[in-house]
């Protein structure tokens, strides 16, 4: 910890993970006239060098000193009102400019773009939390921004985007017809945030001076995003709290990675049992939950690597739903591999769960939480009260929520007027979306169900 | 160019030879290729992938640290172009 009580490094879970991350696959259409290089070598080494530290760079320290450390306190009103057998401890993340613990990477990520010589950062988002993140970020760091964010999504939260123009982002709806992904996109395929992701390939493909950004799922987002277990643990420490279960929402898993995976390093440190390690998605896109472990694209452009991830299919139509954030196919490969070795635990929970979950903290708590954190909180309840899907804590439960949800108000207006429904992929359609995809391991055999981790 | 350059050279070709040949899945001597090989061509078959691995293996076989702004935004075509950024690279330390 530096004197601030931010700490002064990265924890990478590389150096602790029981195999090496499946290598990447190249795409089928490789290049013709030359390769490029894209992305900051610092990104690259720290998505795949087994070191376990990684100084946080003094210009990043200091804008993470402008909000952290995010508070971490015993939520005892939300204990009671949701009948809890055991502590629940809440790590907040909503407490900054973009409203969520996307600023975490986003301020590394810009860093290292512009000392690389980078002018302009394109993105594709969801929600437009981590839009509006780069966007600050950039602004920060003197780099021009550009967001392709969901049409349904801006159409939703156009507050969302008036706050990334406020920072100086030119934003686009997406699709948006301004690239060839967008025009070949038919508009009953893929899903939208893989699209407006492809829009942002495509552009900064096209454009001189400008580099493609992505908010979760890379290895090196979730090392920046590991700065939030950190504290949680000194935290915790402090408050002599002591959890067996820790959760965090997962889109494609940096927000999660970011809270659980420092706990698994510190137990696989001192040889000790990890606690329950906990993701909650959403159940329109049950990738952890009901998806396959195969190599798939990150993108509708189909242009990069295609991952080792657990997936429903980058084809897939996820239904809409206003958890924008978690409406992503895949989770991220370290992710996925230390789910695919049983280290990491999945419930899915629905869009009315986690609305009713956001308001319970609302009440109880007078913080308002961001829907996809709402699927987070939803699934701490289960784990402090009766257990689900074989899966209860005995001691403690640690969830973070990853953002507010202040400009989700219509969402949560829906909930309260009984307006909002649930929607849950058929069968036959995930089956259909993987059918062609290429197993990335051996037929997954996650362990039995357990009923209570070890302590933190 | 003096003498130390050019074993400089010399050097830092040879490791970049070698990786692009291990990284194309080639089973030729570093002999076989020329600097003015094309990085996608009949032989060699580098993609961006291939190539951020590539640059990781370069730093570790030279033991150099090769800075960013030499590489991002910029496009390689033949193999004298990547002899030359990690050149100068090894240089600026």
């Amino acid at each position: 910890m530096s004197g601030t009580g931010v700490p002064s490094s990265w924890q990478s879970v590389l150096p602790y993970l029981s195999e090496s991350l499946p290598s990447d696959r190249s795409p089928e259409n490789p290049g013709s006239s030359g390769v490029q290089l894209n992305l900051p070598l610092e990104l690259v080494r720290q998505s795949v060098q087994e070191r376990e530290h990684w100084p946080i760079p003094e210009e990043v320290a200091q804008a993470y000193g402008r909000y952290r450390p995010t508070p971490l306190w015993r939520a005892r009103n939300f204990e009671d009102a949701i009948g809890s057998r055991v502590p629940v401890y809440v790590k907040y993340e909503g407490g900054n400019i973009s409203g969520s613990h996307k600023l975490n990477t986003a301020l590394a990520q810009a860093y290292y773009y512009k000392k690389a010589g980078v002018r302009e950062l394109v993105t594709g988002t969801g929600a437009g939390q981590w839009g509006t993140a780069l966007a600050a970020a950039c602004a920060l760091f003197g780099l021009g921004c550009r967001v392709f964010m969901v049409e349904s999504s801006l159409r939703r939260k156009p507050y969302r985007g008036v706050l990334m123009r406020m920072l100086g982002a030119e934003v686009l709806s997406s699709p948006s017809g301004l690239t060839r992904v967008s025009a070949d996109h038919d508009s009953g395929r893929g899903n939208s945030l893989s699209l407006a992701i492809g829009e942002a390939v495509e552009y900064a493909n096209t454009h001189e001076g400008t580099a493609f950004c992505i908010g979760s799922g890379e290895t090196y987002s979730i090392l920046h995003q590991s700065i939030i277990g950190i504290e949680a643990r000194e935290q915790l420490a402090g408050l002599d709290g002591h959890v067996d279960a820790v959760v965090g929402a997962v889109g494609a898993g940096s927000n999660f990675g970011g809270i659980a995976l420092p706990f698994h390093c510190s137990a696989a440190s001192a040889n000790t049992r990890p606690p329950m390690l906990v993701g909650a998605e959403s159940t329109t896109a049950p990738k952890l939950t009901r998806g396959v472990f195969a190599y798939d694209k990150t993108d509708a452009t189909g242009t990069g690597p295609l991952e080792a991830m657990y997936t429903i299919g980058s084809d897939y139509p996820i239904p809409d739903a206003h958890s924008a954030g978690l409406r992503f196919h895949g989770a991220a490969k370290v992710i996925s591999a230390m789910r695919h070795r049983g280290d990491i635990e999945a419930m899915a929970v629905s869009q009315t769960e986690a609305l009713e979950a956001g308001r319970q903290l609302t009440v109880s708590e007078t913080v308002l939480a961001a829907p996809e954190s709402g699927h987070a909180l939803a699934a701490a309840a289960k784990l402090a009260t009766r257990g689900s899907d074989g899966l209860r804590a005995e001691r403690g439960v640690l969830v973070c929520v990853s953002g507010h949800g202040y400009l989700d108000l219509a969402a949560y207006e829906q909930f309260l007027n009984g307006e909002l429904e649930d929607e849950a992929p058929a069968e036959h359609a995930l089956m259909a979306a993987v059918s062609g995809l290429t197993p990335a391991g051996a037929p997954t055999l996650l362990p039995p169900r357990q009923t209570v981790g070890g302590p933190a | 160019m003096s003498t130390t350059e050019q074993l400089d050279r010399a050097t830092v070709a040879e490791a970049v030879k070698r990786v692009v040949i291990a990284e194309s899945k080639l089973s030729i001597t570093v002999s076989e290729i020329t600097e003015q090989e094309p990085l996608v061509g009949d032989r060699l078959r580098l993609n961006s992938l291939g190539l951020l691995g590539m640059l990781l293996r370069i730093e570790d076989e030279l033991s150099v640290v090769l800075s960013d702004d030499l590489f991002v935004g910029r496009k390689f075509h033949v193999v004298a172009d990547l002899v030359d950024v990690v050149l100068k690279g090894s240089e600026a330390r």
